[in-house]
């Protein structure tokens, strides 16, 4: 129960900074917006609209990969500069307090930020599909584990970066330079170089890509693949949660919670 | 008396660049009874907040216990978190973008609790804190007062035994800082929560406290009843009324003999505040006094407030 009250208080602030910051939030679905339409006609004007690619097609296999982009970029945003946030507002402090443990207020905060940032990838993945006339298949009951598998590992890249942030305060330029790494990780072209299914969201998104372009179900993708996405995540989410309780015992023991 | 709150031998060193450390906090021991409010005064540096961050969990010990109701803080931190919430330094500790009902139930829940269970409570301090006219209004848009009582009623509304306060009143306008201090007073008075605070505003300190711990240098130099402490300075410190103004060499020859010797004037008045130690010590006063122009008019016992007290301490009058 106690948990429980934990997860919805996170849930509920979530909830109401997307609805009272709508502004913010439109302003975010229509930049995100913006930018796809900019690389989908640049790609259509610069490959002539057919170019056989792992997805299949390379235009569909652009909107799954936006998709995905878009996941782990409020994913990684969320804990990454949301910890500075946090610092700078000083309730990171109040956070670190909670009996249920740091550990566990961040965990809820990541499915807190997942369930309602979904809502909002949702909007953007409708107005990609409807302006570039390219319906996709929406298996929901395949796509939700693909996608939290996924985005696990930009979770685990978050952790990273604001158990980084606690401790060396000035991590803003590479959180920015991270954000269009996750970029060459999602549209690494892993026919071409298979070892890059090592690297976090790569083969996620081909296999999501597999369910949205090629309409497979989840039963029906490659049960190896399937097992090494499952491996690959669970490996960079637990990697990014250990360095972040190491670099969160580093700022404890120094004393630097609380500044920024 | 049940203790709820024990430091045991409390330090701290914190490593700065290669090898060199400083002692933030040495050996700091004391106790706090349940219900009991208590004042942590020091000058800046002297290692106040970061025994209040030790105690918080929010700082890692480098040797020590801490007990919280029965338990060890250090070895159990989410138990130990159960019983404890604070109020820490600065204008923060709560979320900008909600509103005061808002922050009191994302608190709630962190905590662990329903909303529903506390609803009562949760009104109960929006009406305490008068943030009722505001319980709309984003945190960001509140005045400074208000900002820090609703991160007090965010402490409070954890209903933990035990409450930490850091400099609550820092940076607070003359009236807000009274309001505030209004609001822990009644708390003080109601008894249900062991309150431990540090302060740099001295009028807080002795309108709430009823005892104080004295750091310095990262040590404890006192642990007292306010009251007794008044006592122990009441007898000691001296008021000499003069008619006329003091003569230069006068005031030298006297503040040779007690450097906190203070001289002030009004008009054709002169007063003299000096701490003497015994009988002895005003006799030599008065020998120097004779030598001089102006006549005594008054010589009596000077009623100290807990500034001066705080003061004589650590400029290491007493000890």
């Amino acid at each position: 129960m106690r948990y429980l009250a934990l997860f919805k208080a996170q849930l509920k602030m979530r909830y109401i900074y997307l609805k009272r910051y709508y502004f913010d939030t439109l302003s975010m679905i229509i930049t995100m917006f913006l930018v796809f339409l900019i690389i989908f006609y640049g790609a259509t004007a610069l490959l002539g609209g057919a170019t056989p690619t792992d997805s299949g097609d390379t235009l569909e296999g652009i909107v799954v990969g936006f998709m995905v982009w878009t996941f782990a970029l409020v994913a990684y945003a969320n804990l990454s500069w949301g910890m500075i946030e946090e610092a700078q507002q000083g309730t990171l402090e109040q956070l670190y307090m909670s009996p249920l443990g740091f550990g566990w207020v961040n965990i809820f905060r990541v499915a807190a930020s997942f369930i309602v940032n979904a809502l909002m990838v949702i909007v953007v993945l409708l107005l990609m599909m409807a302006t570039t006339g390219k319906w996709l298949n929406l298996d929901v009951p395949s796509l939700i584990p693909l996608i939290l598998l996924t985005v696990a590992g930009a979770y685990g890249i978050g952790f990273f970066m604001g158990g980084l942030a606690l401790v060396f305060k000035r991590v803003q330029s590479a959180l920015q330079v991270l954000q269009f790494v996750l970029v060459i990780f999602i549209a690494a072209p892993l026919g071409w170089l298979p070892f890059m299914k090592f690297l976090p969201l790569s083969l996620g998104t081909r296999l999501i890509g597999m369910v949205m372009i090629e309409e497979r179900s989840l039963l029906q993708l490659p049960p190896g693949d399937v097992l090494f996405l499952i491996g690959n995540s669970a490996f960079y989410f637990g990697l990014g949660f250990l360095i972040f309780k190491l670099f969160e015992n580093v700022a404890r023991d120094r004393g630097l919670l609380g500044h920024y | 008396m049940e203790t709820v709150l024990q430091v045991k031998d409390l330090t701290k060193l914190f490593r700065q660049g290669r090898g060199e450390a400083v002692t933030a906090v040495d050996r700091v021991s004391f106790s706090v009874h349940k219900n009991e409010v208590v004042g942590l005064l020091g000058p800046n540096g002297a290692g106040k907040t970061t025994t209040i961050k030790c105690i918080a969990g929010l700082i890692k010990p480098t040797s020590g216990e801490i007990w919280l109701d029965g338990v060890e803080a250090l070895r159990h931190p989410k138990k130990a978190m159960e019983r404890v919430a604070a109020l820490l330094e600065g204008n923060r500790n709560i979320y900008w973008r909600l509103t005061p009902r808002e922050n009191l139930e994302f608190f709630v829940g962190l905590q662990g609790h329903t909303v529903g269970k506390v609803r009562g409570y949760i009104d109960e301090l929006i009406e305490l804190f008068d943030l009722k006219e505001k319980h709309r209004t984003p945190a960001r848009k509140l005045s400074r007062g208000m900002q820090q009582k609703l991160a007090l009623a965010c402490a409070l509304v954890r209903q933990t035994e035990v409450l930490l306060l850091d400099e609550p009143t820092l940076g607070l306008d003359v009236e807000t800082s009274y309001e505030l201090r209004h609001v822990l007073k009644q708390m003080a008075a109601q008894g249900e929560r062991t309150i431990l605070l540090s302060s740099h505003d001295m009028h807080v300190v002795q309108d709430i406290c009823e005892r104080v711990i004295i750091v310095n240098n990262g040590r404890v130099v006192v642990d007292d009843r306010v009251t007794n402490l008044m006592k122990l300075f009441q007898v000691s410190a001296y008021r000499f009324e003069l008619e006329g103004p003091l003569g230069e060499e006068q005031e030298l020859r006297l503040k040779e003999l007690f450097p906190l010797l203070e001289v002030s004037a009004t008009g054709h008045r002169t007063y003299i505040d000096a701490d003497l130690k015994d009988g002895t010590q005003l006799y030599e006063v008065l020998e120097i006094l004779k030598d001089g122009s102006a006549q005594i008019k008054s010589i009596g016992h000077k009623e100290p407030n807990l500034e001066e007290i705080f003061l004589t301490i650590v400029k290491g009058q007493l000890k």
